[in-house]
């Protein structure tokens, strides 16, 4: 949910890649026991791709104006 | 591995229908060469275009590019405005035929917060040295039923544009709203007379109360809000029917350079969306819209105009391809509260002709205001009446646009103020203004005019009949008009050959003009008793100049 909020709403982005990549390494870690690598992972997708976007703005506008 | 692909692929349509995506298609256009049709010479008014220096702040010229400033007022009086909206919502005041307007010009009504507009108020705007306009015209008047468009309305603005071309000033035709429409409802605390804007079957509110939450303020009202949201969205594909009724004044005034461009949406607020999302994702991309379907340009993506279109949708293109007229975006009403940019300045279209337009309204709507502060101790914003100016610039360069304040103004008693201040950033910041309002009615009126007499108020006389330059070919120029004094300077540089700075002297100012370096200037007087100093450059710096005499007003009060 953070990682599809972070699309639109850059400022969820930071944690949406901190939550995914937490759920991520638990997981991993859980041999098997914890599940939901695949939500976990599309959050931890939509996180970077709203702070890239979220920077790559902020740098247009700095640039730009 | 099919929830996977699933997942992913979510995140890859979310992505694209929000930032990712209108950052991408921001790119493409900024990389795509501004396209606008700069072939067609007018017989009339020179055609207005906006210009694209390499480096500096796009600005707005005429056909033989040079720098246009346009000064004007704002007539309310095609608004539906009314003290009888609540019983009657969407009644026009003053009759549209017109022939209602031919020669005579109706008595003005009690129920109308607005006088009529007749030909002898736009002759009143040209002998005060406007050359411009701002014309507002309301949807549910144009298109009061769905697909209908009403003719009679359209002439009635025609034969204003009419009378400006015969003056030599230039119209903006206004798409105006207040407060979303006059069909919001009745209710608690709710004044209808000054809510304006979309017809009752483009007023979705959802069922949601109509009330006023902030005392005096309309828009602070669930089914304002309910309503902007839906237009948003494109509730029952009420914004594309918006996009048709644009289109429609697009195709019917194509050929007219004395419409110097169309001014999309007046003052847009989010509904329940907040900024930077709000212009980024929704507005911003609409007006792409509004521009394709108009010019035809057709940025962004094929969508389906019936439903909620995402930020990358394009609009199809309508077959006017009116490549000639400047297309005037307002920002997002948090803007006119924060005198702070409320979105990332993406560039929105690769049409040339885009115009970034603020409403400024320091101290007066903006947060020291709203906390009740007074103009003497206010402690917003920070940087003054200028931080608008300043960051209005750096957006409109960042989105490939001319800066212009579509709309200012104040009370009479802050004129020495606000009203003073703010032309002088303009003058700064080298932009075009629309004062509102022109006349007005009852007390506590902005009216240029004052609302019991009728009498043209003499302090704003002093301060808005500037001497300007009105057109040069130097966009770097910088010019200074001190109001008390009526004494001008103006410096600039051109080389041998290059167009003409014009310089416009309205009546008021008496002071002789004169031009000092490599110039050759003339100065015509005109029947109304203005001067338009002529000044040809011959290769270097120059200067024009208006000697301190006092100013001779025919205003009272």
């Amino acid at each position: 949910v953070l990682g599809l909020l972070s699309l639109p709403f850059g400022v969820f982005a930071p944690f949406a890649i901190w939550a995914g990549t937490r759920s991520l390494g638990r997981i991993r870690a859980s041999d098997g026991e914890l599940r939901g690598a695949s939500r976990a992972l599309a959050g931890l997708l939509g996180g970077v791709i709203g702070l890239s976007t979220f920077l790559a703005g902020i740098a247009y506008w700095l640039l730009a104006s | 591995v099919i929830a996977r692909v699933l997942l992913i692929a979510l995140v890859v349509v979310v992505a694209v229908a929000t930032y990712p995506g209108t950052l991408i298609e921001s790119a493409i256009v900024k990389l795509s060469s501004p396209r606008a049709d700069r072939s067609q010479v007018s017989p009339g008014l020179l055609w207005l275009h906006v210009e694209h220096p390499g480096q500096g702040v796009p600005y707005i010229a005429d056909e033989q590019g040079r720098s246009v400033l346009l000064h004007g007022a704002i007539p309310a009086s095609l608004l539906e405005f009314g003290a009888s909206a609540a019983a009657q919502p969407g009644a026009p005041i003053y009759p549209l035929d017109p022939a209602a307007y031919d020669g005579k010009c109706p008595d003005a009504v009690s129920a109308g917060r607005y006088p009529p507009l007749c030909q002898a108020d736009l002759v009143q705007m040209a002998a005060m040295g406007f050359n411009s306009v701002r014309l507002p015209l309301v949807w549910s008047l144009l298109e009061p039923q769905r697909g209908r468009f009403n003719q009679v309305y359209v002439d009635r603005i025609a034969q204003v544009v009419d009378w400006a071309r015969a003056l030599g000033l230039y119209v903006i035709i206004d798409m105006h709203q207040n407060a979303y429409s006059a069909f919001v409802g009745a209710g608690p605390g709710v004044d209808l007379t000054y809510n304006s804007g979309a017809p009752a079957w483009a007023t979705i509110t959802d069922g949601l109360p109509s009330r006023e939450l902030v005392q005096g303020k309309r828009e602070a009202n669930p089914a304002v809000v309910e309503a902007f949201n839906n237009f948003w969205y494109n509730r029952d594909g009420i914004q594309a029917e918006y996009i048709q009724a644009i289109a429609y004044l697009a195709r019917r005034f194509l050929d007219d350079s004395a419409v110097a461009g169309f001014s999309v949406f007046n003052e847009p607020q989010p509904g329940w969306n907040l900024p930077p999302g709000f212009e980024d994702l929704l507005l911003f991309p609409f007006y792409r819209r509004v521009i394709d379907a108009i010019t035809g340009v057709g940025d962004g993506l094929p969508c389906w105009t019936a439903f909620f279109m995402p930020a990358p949708c394009c609009y199809p293109d309508q077959g006017i391809h009116d490549l000639h007229h400047l297309v005037f975006l307002d920002t997002g009403l948090a803007r006119e509260i924060t005198d702070f940019p409320t979105h990332l300045g993406l560039p929105l279209s690769s049409y040339a002709n885009v115009v970034l337009s603020i409403h400024a309204y320091t101290h007066i709507y903006t947060f020291d205001a709203l906390a009740g502060q007074t103009l003497e101790n206010a402690t917003y914003p920070w940087g003054g009446y200028d931080q608008s100016y300043s960051l209005a610039e750096r957006e409109a360069k960042a989105m490939n646009a001319a800066l212009f304040v579509a709309e200012f103004g104040d009370s009479p008693s802050q004129d020495s103020l606000i009203l003073a201040n703010q032309l002088l950033e303009q003058e700064r910041h080298q932009t075009g203004f629309a004062f509102w309002t022109w006349k007005e009615k009852g007390s506590g009126g902005w009216g240029m005019f004052d609302s019991q007499t009728g009498c043209l108020r003499v302090a704003r006389e002093r301060l808005l009949a500037r001497v300007y330059p009105v057109a040069s070919g130097d966009a770097n120029l910088t010019y200074h008009y001190d109001s008390d004094t009526g004494a001008f300077t103006l410096s600039a540089r051109g080389s041998a050959g290059q167009p003409a700075t014009f310089v416009l002297i309205p009546p008021e100012v008496k002071g002789s003009s004169a031009a000092l370096g490599a110039v050759t200037a003339t100065t015509e007087t005109r029947p109304d008793g203005s001067r338009m100093v002529t000044a040809a450059p011959s290769g270097g710096d120059f200067s024009i100049t208006v000697a301190l005499a006092p100013l001779v007003l025919a205003g009272c009060g």
